[in-house]
């Protein structure tokens, strides 16, 4: 498993992952952004999440992406200072951005040349200029870094953190020439920017304190002030740090989080490159004004790691010119109320072309998983399965034998104790699989704004039980199906607005979209309260397009009449739409639900809204299903698509228009031959001894069949390419005994 | 990557190349060794249905499901069942392993580039585009074969076959 592969492919990897997961709250949080355009936390969040795509992609030099995040940066700082409203105008630029990083993401995923953002990066910044043509700049003037800048120095003045990437001209000479000869040397240097609180006392014995600290496990170059001017006592709130560290600063940054009256450090790999940002010394201001922000809630592990390494290093430096042991308490006090270390970290990534990746520092707990691997796993697991059958059978026969017999039980109870063990190894495998519904949900709320629009709707659009889990792999099968399932809800369901109105219905439609645990399955719903489906619209549509005949109409009733949309070829809209005419029908979503083994259920009342209901697997990974005999063969029948089993002797099998069929509780159903069906000849063949009814939605076929061997639970393979397209074959499977078996899909047999 | 760049035979310093020989039929046959992962005994193959007709069935290795193909079938020989000699040798193709029946594995061995001629002197026929080249060893030609080739081809004409399959199903 271990490929060497390119390391900036690896690293390109994990920004893109991120960068998708990171898009897709966006999204969500535009969508909500524009319904509450007061909500400071929403454009807090989502600025954060510009904020740590632009490090990213700084990192790698992805510059186009860097110029995009900037500018919804931007744009989203006006917003919080108050220098410009919500509009509709406004939100469209956002929406464009995140569309163009999305199309960013997904041609460096192929590996296509990344999309041009002039256009978009010219109209951010139109937009912006306007605002800022409006509003107050006062607080924008970049502040020139002076060393000497003294007094008590205030939260207020945090001027220090955007010169992190700083003109070396603007340096004091000296400072200047360490550190051009310090890079010359091919240092790897990170410029330490540490805050220390308002009401610090000693701060010239504070910031001697930290390069002595530092001193310890890093190589300090520079600092500002200087080590001179800390002993003349030429100090501020801020001292900036160059030291020369591989890791990135990260080990120093942590020592100096746990000092004694520090209020923010932020590490920032150090290169000469003259970029001022004065929005980033804004947002930081803010962050260390120490407001509210979400990372207050983050980080509480950390926080109290945080105390106990400031706990560690007050015994550890006994010998320093301070109080740090005795301030221990007040310290951790401290770093948990307030985790300086995480928080800057997350705000670490600033314009300088080489910010590290932000990473959650909890990474501890959790770990991306490559979902080969977990397949792997469960190959594993499932010869597990297989071995302790073969070994309860050799238990087993050792038994019969008088001799053996002793063998045989202690090798039975073995065999007992392995069947425990590995069903818990494939809970686990099984549960490691799952993800919520979320990471297919959260694009939702964007898309049902953009078609509520483009449709002249109007929609609340909700989602309830995004957390729920399902299996990735039906999470994907099910992603198409809803955004048709949605659609269809926005242009066929939702009334237009006046048209609500005049039926005395609220104005606005409400799309729910839920998730839900129920018994062994997850259930998705899409309940609308529109229009509801018309049968008699339904009838005729299907009648005009020669699905069926006038007179079958006649007789349908409308339950069956709703089936009728799930035929292929049909669509009730008289004209495809550009919003869910796509040749795309309920048949295609049906079918890849049956792909897998869900089923959909439409439930609609006119004129008061229609529920469309996936019943899903929680995993594909394993199934029940029944061993069926079939000539010599034996195959697998997924439980869930067999409504019952029937004896022959129990029924009497007649014939319609000369084709076998037999009466159940007085509904004729065609009787086939499972042996002839895969022969594509579904009527040669007799003497089934039993029949497998189908649970199918259309019509339930009978599937005769040679004997019945059981029911098993199956672990589900792939066969590969070559033979995964195979009508009505599902997969295979290995059966207890080792081998192989075909899964048959039923419903699509015949 | 070219199809024929992927089955180009992986040459050893000095002009040599390793094969791995098989026997069907009355022909030697040899196939580079880089593209051939394990060589197995014959075990239980289970037919899948609808599988295109060289297609002999599935296995189960270590847990996992390999399709197996029989090499006799493709080039139009006659079959032959339960000879202890036959192996499956394991190819690569793509993200799948696909195993191939062949009568017998005799060796592994070196061929010095020299000996290999392009096959357009010797072969005609359809089978051409899956021969890199005959080598002489000895007496004894060896027929070096493209059996990822043979193997992607294969899987081209399974989907086409499906899509068909499904196209008329849809009407």
């Amino acid at each position: 498993m271990a490929d060497v592969r390119d390391e900036f492919q690896q690293d390109l990897e994990i920004l893109l992952a991120e960068v998708g997961e990171l898009l897709a709250v966006t999204e969500e949080s535009l969508v909500e952004l524009e319904k509450a355009p007061d909500n400071a936390d929403i454009i807090q969040e989502v600025f954060r999440v510009m904020h740590t795509i632009k490090g990213g992609a700084a990192t790698l030099g992805l510059q186009e992406a860097v110029d995009v995040s900037h500018g919804m940066e931007s744009l989203l700082d006006q917003i919080r200072s108050g220098k410009r409203r919500v509009t509709t105008e406004f939100m469209n630029v956002l929406f464009q951005a995140v569309d163009w990083l999305k199309e960013w993401k997904a041609a460096l995923e192929e590996r296509r040349e990344v999309p041009p953002n002039a256009e978009l990066v010219e109209m951010i910044g139109c937009v912006a200029e306007e605002a800022d043509a409006a509003g107050p700049q006062a607080s924008e003037d970049p502040v020139a870094w002076d060393a000497a800048q003294g007094g008590s120095g205030s939260g207020a003045a945090y001027d220090g953190a955007s010169h992190a990437t700083v003109d070396l001209d603007a340096l004091p000479e000296a400072t200047a020439k360490k550190l051009e000869s310090a890079i010359a040397d091919g240092k790897s240097l990170v410029a330490l920017t540490v805050k220390f609180r308002a009401d610090a006392a000693l701060l010239s014995v504070r910031c001697f304190q930290i390069l002595t600290l530092l001193d310890e496990i890093v190589e300090v170059v520079a600092s500002i002030p200087s080590q001179e001017e800390i002993e003349e006592d030429k100090v501020s709130s801020t001292l900036v740090v160059f030291v020369a560290a591989d890791d990135g600063g990260r080990g120093a940054m942590e020592l100096v989080a746990t000092s004694p009256d520090v209020a923010e450090v932020l590490a920032e790999r150090f290169q000469p490159v003259v970029m001022f940002d004065p929005l980033e010394a804004e947002m930081l201001e803010k962050e260390t004004a120490g407001s509210k922000g979400r990372h207050g809630e983050e980080p509480a592990s950390s926080g109290d790691r945080l105390a106990t390494a400031a706990g560690e290093i007050g015994e550890g430096k006994a010998s320093l010119p301070s109080d740090t042991g005795a301030e221990g308490t007040r310290e951790a006090t401290k770093a948990s109320s307030k985790p300086a270390g995480d928080a800057s970290r997350a705000a670490a990534s600033k314009p300088s072309q080489d910010a590290p990746i932000p990473r959650r520092s909890d990474l501890g707990r959790t770990v991306r998983v490559d979902v080969a691997l977990l397949d792997f796993l469960m190959n594993m697991v499932g010869e597990l399965v297989i071995d302790r059958t073969r070994l309860s059978q050799i238990a087993a026969q050792l038994m019969r034998n008088p001799e053996t017999a002793s063998v045989g039980s202690e090798i039975s109870s073995l065999a007992a104790h392995l069947q425990r063990t590995s069903s818990e190894l494939q809970e686990g495998i099984m549960q490691a699989r799952l993800l919520p519904v979320k990471s297919i949900f959260s694009k939702f709320p964007r898309m049902m704004r953009d078609l509520s629009r483009r449709c002249g709707k109007e929609i609340d659009f909700e989602i309830q039980g995004e957390n729920t889990e399902l299996d990735r792999t039906v999470l994907e099968a099910i992603d198409d199906p809803l955004i048709h399932i949605l659609r269809n809800a926005v242009d066929h369901g939702i009334e237009l607005p006046e048209k609500r109105v005049a039926m005395g219905k609220p104005r606005k439609g409400r799309v729910v979209l839920s998730a839900v645990h129920e018994e062994n399955q997850v259930v998705v719903r899409v309940e609308d309260d529109g229009a509801g489906i018309d049968a008699e619209k339904v009838k005729r549509s299907a009648i005009k397009k020669g699905l069926i005949t006038e007179e079958a109409a006649q007789k349908m009733s409308e339950k069956d009449a709703l089936e009728l949309i799930f035929m292929p070829g049909f669509s009730t809209a008289e004209v495809a739409t550009e919003v869910s005419g796509r040749g795309v029908g309920m048949d295609v979503v049906r079918s890849n639900l049956e792909k897998v083994n869900g089923q959909i259920e439409v439930r609609t009342k006119m004129g008061e809204g229609t529920t469309v209901t996936l019943r899903l697997p929680l995993t594909l990974a394993i199934m029940r299903a029944l061993l069926v005999q079939c000539g010599d063969q034996v195959y697998a029948i997924p439980t869930s698509s067999v409504e019952e089993v029937l004896a022959m002797e129990d029924v009497t099998v007649g014939s319609i228009q000369g084709k076998p069929a037999m009466n159940v509780r007085g509904k004729v159903v065609p009787l086939v031959s499972l042996e002839g069906a895969l022969r594509d000849d579904p009527w040669a063949g007799n003497g089934h001894k039993y029949a497998l009814l189908t649970r199918s939605t259309d019509q339930p076929l009978a599937i005769g069949v040679g004997g019945l061997i059981g029911e098993e639970e199956v672990v589900v393979k792939e066969m590969g390419r070559m033979l995964s397209r195979l009508k009505g074959i599902a997969g295979a499977t290995i059966l207890a005994q080792g081998d192989p078996a075909v899964i048959l899909d039923v419903n699509r047999v015949v | 990557m070219s199809i024929h760049d992927s089955g180009t035979l992986s040459s050893s310093s000095g002009g040599e190349r390793q094969i791995v020989a098989f026997s069907l039929g009355q022909e030697t046959y040899g196939v580079d060794i880089a593209s051939v992962r394990e060589i197995i005994p014959i075990q239980k193959i289970v037919p899948v249905p609808r599988a295109p007709d060289f297609v002999e069935g599935i296995i189960n290795l270590r847990g996992r499901v390999i399709p197996v193909l029989d090499l006799r079938k493709q080039f139009g020989f006659e079959e032959k069942k339960g000879d202890p000699n036959q192996r499956i040798v394991l190819v690569e193709s793509g993200e799948d392993s696909i195993g191939v029946i062949v009568d017998s594995v005799s060796s592994v061995m070196r061929i010095s580039e020299d000996s290999v001629e392009p096959p357009a002197s010797v072969v005609v026929g359809n089978e051409i585009e899956y021969i890199q080249g005959i080598a002489k060893v000895g007496e004894d030609l060896i027929v070096l074969l493209d059996l990822t080739k043979i193997i992607s081809d294969a899987e081209k004409r399974t989907l086409r076959e499906a899509d068909l399959r499904a196209a008329v199903v849809h009407e």
